[in-house]
């Protein structure tokens, strides 16, 4: 139990801090405790949760992937056009995650093999990527997408939950799997935490922030597919600003800028609480404009528990002396 | 130590208390204003939807007759966003009108238009219009970004004595000309028709677009001033901002569904978080109308498969049609208004099938050569 409060003491003070905003939010309207509100909470956070996923990795390198909102949207697209086309859903998810191997991976070569500052690179992946959507679609939005598409993702399992729910879920678990169980994700810390001292000690770097791209932009094709599901159409303005939402969901969850730290439960975590947040706000009805305001004072407070955290520790160290 | 816990604990639950203290107060205080910004609008700055000196197409060609057009004109428009329909439309308008201008007066007439590729190229759509301006543009048709992005580049034509038509969104309150849709009458047509087709009562929710431009205020505020100066018994029960995101809409709309069984109609800002709205609504299995704002495509699409509802239609081939009638007019010496309404209209399924120009009952002017 001990073992276990101290690996993940930051990831149950925010989730008690999430508790406590439910408590809040059911207060001012009960509804916000029924079955039906709850899954709105869940589904509202898969697209920011799956995309938080991916960047979290980007993010552990020390790094960071301003493109999500535009892989988002290509892949949408690209498997838009493969569905109305009559490609078989199934091949056609094969396309969307090639899409996201893909841009993550030429990500991965402008951090890697170019050396760009990971913000400059992906600022111009950025504006890339957004441009090819624009210049494949011409603009306009590809609608129309079979059902039998759409199913595969929007499709009910049973007590209302939807199958991206569990979508989501497998990523956390492929993700927490891989960060905390595998040589792999020992690299990935190691070399956010310092470079030079991984390179030295045999860490492929190259190879290792590959990876974390790659992870980053599957993450992103696969949130892509899961909104082309949702809405049934797809567009080349999808995604914008989605970036800012995931870097937030995992910067909550504990994910350290300056890399080296981050946990998948910590991220999901995150992003769940954004999600109570902002479905909240509509359940109780706060104004839209004071929403932005509460939004970032809660992003600013849940970010200065990372410095109380310390405080936390000693004071459980004082209770059990005493 | 522990203190520091306490406190920061305090500050989060005391942002939320001061959040929920504003609730109640902010809903009336948006009601409010929203009457309020209309009234100051017409008092202070001008506001095309409020402006006195207006007229309708119509009107223009029943004061002013014929259009003369002087033999080798060149005109310029610079819009924004070619990537979106609305934007695209706009400038096809713009080039088949310049070309049965041609034809039917027998002179030359020809139209330069040029687009930024996103909505936030502020800087980048003044260079633009600037271009024209050198390039000895006779006249400049201009929609632009925000309020503000364009002033400095007006000035410089007024200085060329180069006339400015404003062709709707942005609001530049130095231009000579406004040509545009009438947004406040967008809200006021959508709140009519949900009245008539509800019976005039049940709970209705408007999803909005953060307001750059004012479009999306007036869109709103013509749809709440419709129902409180015709005492509906509407009641609009929630109003919030999904950021023009179609997925943001719908998880909008997913969540007031859960909240407000008894939900009746949802009112968007545009076609794009209508159709979000539609995803949440078909999911939920509800009966309840949705009614956007732009008539795009897609629009009439989900209209005719009993996915949407209504959408109020602002014609921008037609806008363009109108913009490019009011700047010859203009050229030729013509004391047109400050501001001229273009013709919208809202599409259901008894209209969605119907041509453009039956539904507005557009005809072209009597072009002839000067």
């Amino acid at each position: 139990m001990k073992h276990i409060f101290d690996k993940y003491k930051r990831e149950i003070v925010v989730f008690l801090a999430t508790i406590v905003m439910g408590m809040i939010f059911t207060a001012m309207n009960p509804n916000f405790l029924s079955w039906n509100n709850i899954l709105t909470v869940f589904q509202k956070m898969v697209l920011n949760g799956v995309l938080a996923a991916g960047i979290m990795f980007t993010i552990i390198t020390a790094g960071i992937d301003l493109s999500i909102g535009c892989t988002f949207a290509i892949t949408g697209i690209a498997v838009a056009m493969c569905c109305v086309n009559g490609v078989p859903p199934i091949l056609a998810i094969v396309v969307g995650l090639l899409i996201g191997v893909v841009a993550g991976a030429f990500n991965g070569f402008l951090v890697t093999n170019l050396k760009l500052q990971p913000f400059i690179a992906t600022l111009g992946t950025m504006s890339l990527y957004r441009g090819i959507a624009y210049v494949v679609t011409g603009g306009t939005p590809v609608t129309n997408v079979p059902d039998s598409f759409r199913n595969i993702f929007n499709g009910k399992m049973f007590m209302g939950i939807r199958y991206y729910v569990l979508v989501m879920i497998v990523v956390f678990v492929i993700a927490h799997i891989i960060l905390s169980k595998t040589r792999t994700g020992d690299n990935l810390y190691a070399v956010g935490g310092n470079e030079e001292a991984a390179n030295l000690s045999g860490v492929n770097v190259f190879k290792t922030k590959y990876i974390a791209y790659i992870v980053c932009g599957v993450c992103a094709s696969i949130a892509g597919m899961i909104m082309l599901a949702s809405l049934g159409s797809a567009e080349a303005t999808a995604g914008l600003t989605y970036e800012t939402d995931a870097i937030a969901a995992a910067a909550i969850g504990g994910t350290a800028m300056a890399g080296g730290r981050g946990t998948a439960l910590g991220t999901f975590i995150g992003a769940f609480m954004l999600a109570v947040l902002k479905v909240g706000m509509v359940v109780i009805n706060v104004d839209s404009f004071w929403q932005y305001v509460v939004t970032g004072i809660i992003i600013i407070v849940a970010s200065y528990f990372e410095f109380i955290k310390a405080d936390f520790e000693a004071m459980l160290a004082r209770r059990k002396n005493a | 130590m522990k203190k520091k816990f306490l406190a920061t604990l305090m500050v989060a639950t005391m942002a939320f208390a001061m959040v929920g203290c504003s609730t109640d107060g902010a809903a009336t205080d948006s009601s409010k204003s929203g009457g309020d910004s209309t009234q100051t609008a017409q008092s202070e700055e001008f506001n095309p939807d409020t402006e006195k000196d207006s007229m309708t197409i119509e009107e223009v060609r029943e004061k002013f007759g014929d259009v003369p057009v002087k033999s080798g004109l060149k005109l310029g428009a610079v819009e924004k966003s070619l990537t979106n329909e609305y934007w695209r439309t706009l400038q096809t308008g713009y080039e088949e009108a310049a070309d049965m201008i041609s034809k039917a007066s027998g002179v030359d007439v020809t139209v330069d238009v040029d687009g930024t590729t996103d909505e936030s190229d502020e800087t980048g759509q003044q260079t633009m219009v600037e271009n024209m301006t050198n390039q000895g543009c006779n006249a400049l048709m201009l929609s632009p970004i925000s309020d503000s992005n364009l002033t400095a580049a007006v000035e410089n034509a007024k200085d060329a004595k180069i006339p400015v038509y404003n062709v709707n969104d942005g609001v530049i309150a130095t231009a000579d000309y406004y040509a545009g849709p009438n947004a406040y009458q967008n809200g006021q047509l959508a709140a009519e028709w949900i009245s008539n087709k509800l019976g005039d009562e049940g709970q209705v929710a408007i999803v909005i677009g953060m307001a750059k431009a004012f479009a999306a205020r007036e869109r709103t505020s013509g749809f709440k001033d419709w129902i409180a100066d015709n005492n509906s018994k509407l009641d609009i029960v929630a109003e919030q901002n999904a950021d023009w995101d179609r997925q943001k809409s719908k998880d909008l709309a997913a969540t007031w569904i859960q909240q407000y069984p008894d939900l009746k109609a949802i009112f968007c800002n545009n076609d794009d978080m209508a159709l979000g709205v539609v995803e949440a609504v078909k999911e939920a299995d509800k009966d309840i109308l949705v009614v956007g704002v732009d008539g795009i495509g897609e629009a009439y699409d989900s209209i005719r498969d009993g996915g949407l509802d209504a959408t109020i239609d602002s014609f921008p081939y037609y806008t363009a049609r109108v913009a490019m009638e009011c700047t010859l007019r203009a050229l030729a010496g013509q004391d047109m208004p400050r501001v001229v309404a273009t013709p919208q209209a809202l599409i259901d399924s008894t209209n969605v099938d119907k041509d453009a120009a039956e539904i507005i009952g557009w005809e072209d002017a009597n072009y002839v050569a000067e």
